[in-house]
């Protein structure tokens, strides 16, 4: 009886601990492998070698992707974050019907396929887009602006349309569970609606907007689908610059040595995240 | 009146939510310097009346005087009234000091005087070492604490605390009362003290208001209230009451005559009992019933109960059985105590006899 069960028990604890090592680190490590081998005319050499981040590191080419690419997301996130930020605050402060009807509204495009929305977008910068048509018959505009579509300008737009509910979701959740009754106590000891604000829920909501900035960078920053539909010859990502290395150029080991660069980002990213944390307490 | 100056007064004040009205003509004072305690059971709408003076909700009907001037309309951040939350509200971000700091804080007080009067404060509530803690590091009890320093600071002109006693266990409960007592004496400021146990309300309080759905039932020192309750809820309220019903045969100044099962009693009578033909209860406290009084009514012993110090016993009328009286005799006494079945002579002083309004009768 008791034998059976804790053999129950190491199942589940081998399940648990399995997939992840399975979904998660197994493909991590394979590629994480695959970043110190080379190509050697089309043929995969399986030696170590620091060859491949030799190259990131020389090549001014990448590396100003890469720096214009951070530029890029962070751009992007902070954002999401005030207009993420403003939205949520805003929510909040409804009667919970019509709370929930916004942040319905909201997460509606999350319902949606992500290719689907990227369209839309193109549909509305495009050259002869809904932007610039309406621009035209306002009479503001004789010709179709172009910079709106295939440009860093069209990612930046697109970035912020497709990854805001990311941003609105968590900073929303953080504020809502904010006890009502601190905003009421802040008010009691004279303090006004910006002291509240200020003092009370940023710092509560904090947790919030370090998860909405998180997602948004690491998604942002990981994103190539958006660049390369919007982006055109001018858009150039390092999302693109990895996916070019395993779809077009076929340097798997280059592609990897990159991905690993694109992870580590998002690492520091997540850590930095973390020590933001800290600010939410002030002794 | 006389030496009384009120900071606070409200006028017929009534607060309604949609159809449902959950107070009723409140007119009451509070003295400048008095505890004043509002007292009632739950759902009498004794956290409303706190409410709207601390501005959280906007009366429907009536006002609220600050010294004079109509403020009911004034915002929760403008009132001189600072509030002690029943569970503290404190922020859990903030330090002990930087939530005690924050009234003064959100005024624009320079930092630089700020921290000698947190400082001072926490002296007075004693918590002088705890003042970089976060709320989550202390205890129930400084909690409760920081939450008063917090409200006192800003030198409000009325301390507001609802249930702020509530959370805690028995014996911190006790020793609360008596700080908050203190402090009271000490600032020489109003404090408006929300409960539902009349013991907190007893041990504090300068005047009492009882309240009973949405209604005041009755003002009063503690003292008053234990002596004369107005009203059958009121004495049911200050601990344990024998109740015998009456009508009242002649009223001779402050003493009224009542007819009742058990013979015609004479008891003391205020306000709207104190009328010929009203219907009332004759009200005894058990510890002033007396077991063989000589010139005593005859009862049956259902029932005695040891309880260490005191024996309980239930006895029923032997003429009137509908009368049953509970009364307290000490356990070891020199005499030896009834067996149930025994028929005793219960008597009492005119003095201890009340006579109280019945349901219904008073105005």
């Amino acid at each position: 009886m008791d034998d059976r069960r804790d053999l129950w028990r190491m199942g589940w604890a081998a399940f648990c601990l399995g997939l992840p090592f399975l979904f998660v680190l197994a493909p991590i490590g394979t590629f994480i492998l695959y970043s110190f081998w080379h190509n050697e005319s089309g043929a995969l050499v399986r030696e170590f070698t620091l060859e491949n981040y030799r190259a990131f590191f020389a090549d001014p080419v990448f590396r100003n992707i890469y720096l214009q690419t951070v530029a890029l997301c962070l751009g992007a996130t902070i954002v999401n974050l005030v207009v993420g930020y403003a939205i949520a605050l805003f929510a909040s402060r409804r009667p919970p019907r019509l709370r929930f009807a916004l942040i319905l509204m909201f997460m509606l495009p999350l319902f949606t396929s992500y290719i689907i929305k990227v369209y839309a977008v193109r549909g509305i910068l495009g050259h002869r887009g809904v932007l610039n048509e309406l621009l035209l018959a306002s009479g503001l505009i004789s010709e179709p602006i172009t910079a709106f579509i295939f440009s860093q300008s069209a990612i930046f737009l697109t970035f912020i349309v497709l990854y805001l509910p990311f941003a609105i979701l968590p900073i929303y959740l953080s504020i809502e569970r904010i006890p009502e009754n601190l905003g009421t106590a802040s008010a009691d000891l004279g303090g006004s609606q910006m002291d509240e604000i200020r003092h009370i829920i940023l710092p509560l909501s904090l947790p919030g907007v370090v998860v909405a900035a998180l997602f948004n960078f690491v998604m942002t920053f990981g994103d190539f689908v958006t660049p390369t539909m919007v982006g055109g010859t001018e858009g150039f990502t390092f999302g693109r610059i990895v996916f070019s290395q395993f779809g077009v150029a076929l340097n798997w080991p280059l592609g990897a040595a990159l991905a690993v660069i694109l992870l580590a980002t998002s690492v520091l990213a997540v850590g930095v995240a973390g020590l933001a944390m800290r600010w939410s307490t002030a002794r | 009146m006389n030496q009384r100056s009120d900071v606070l007064t409200l006028e017929a004040v009534g607060k309604s939510f949609g159809s449902t009205t959950v107070l009723r003509d409140i007119t009451l004072s509070v003295a400048s310097n008095e505890f004043l305690t509002i007292l009632g059971p739950s759902g009498s709408g004794k956290t409303t009346i706190l409410r709207l003076i601390a501005g959280f909700e906007a009366p429907t009907t009536g006002r609220i005087m600050l010294d004079g001037a109509d403020i009911s309309q004034m915002p929760i951040n403008r009132r001189p009234f600072n509030t002690v939350f029943q569970d503290y509200a404190l922020f859990p971000h903030l330090s002990v000091r930087r939530n005690v700091g924050y009234g003064l804080m959100v005024r624009g007080v320079p930092k630089a005087e700020i921290e000698p009067r947190v400082e001072a404060v926490l002296a007075i509530v004693g918590l002088q070492d705890y003042a970089l803690r976060l709320p989550r590091e202390l205890s129930g009890g400084q909690r409760q604490r920081v939450a008063l320093a917090r409200a006192i600071i800003c030198e409000p002109r009325v301390i507001l605390l609802d249930e702020p006693l509530a959370a805690l266990d028995v014996a911190l409960r006790a020793q609360m009362c008596k700080f908050l007592k203190d402090i009271q004496r000490r600032l020489d400021i109003a404090f408006v003290f929300i409960t539902h146990d009349q013991q907190e309300a007893i041990a504090m309080s300068d005047r009492i208001v009882v309240m009973r759905d949405g209604r005041i039932e009755q003002i009063g020192g503690p003292e008053e209230l234990y002596a004369f309750p107005a009203s059958r809820f009121v004495a049911g309220f200050f601990g344990e009451n024998n109740l015998i019903d009456g009508v009242v045969g002649a009223v001779d100044g402050a003493r009224c005559k009542v007819e009742t099962p058990i013979g015609p009693l004479w008891g003391s009578a205020r306000g709207p009992a104190a009328v010929a033909g009203a219907e009332v209860h004759l009200a005894i406290r058990p510890e002033a019933l007396v077991l063989g009084a000589t010139d005593g009514h005859r009862f049956v012993v259902r029932d005695a109960q040891f309880a260490g110090p005191t024996t309980l016993i239930e006895a029923q009328g032997v003429v009137a059985p509908e009368v049953t009286l509970r009364l307290r005799v000490p356990s070891g006494g020199t005499r030896a105590l009834p067996a149930v079945g025994d028929v005793v002579a219960i008597g009492w002083s005119e003095t201890d006899a009340r006579v109280i309004a019945a349901e219904g009768s008073n105005g």
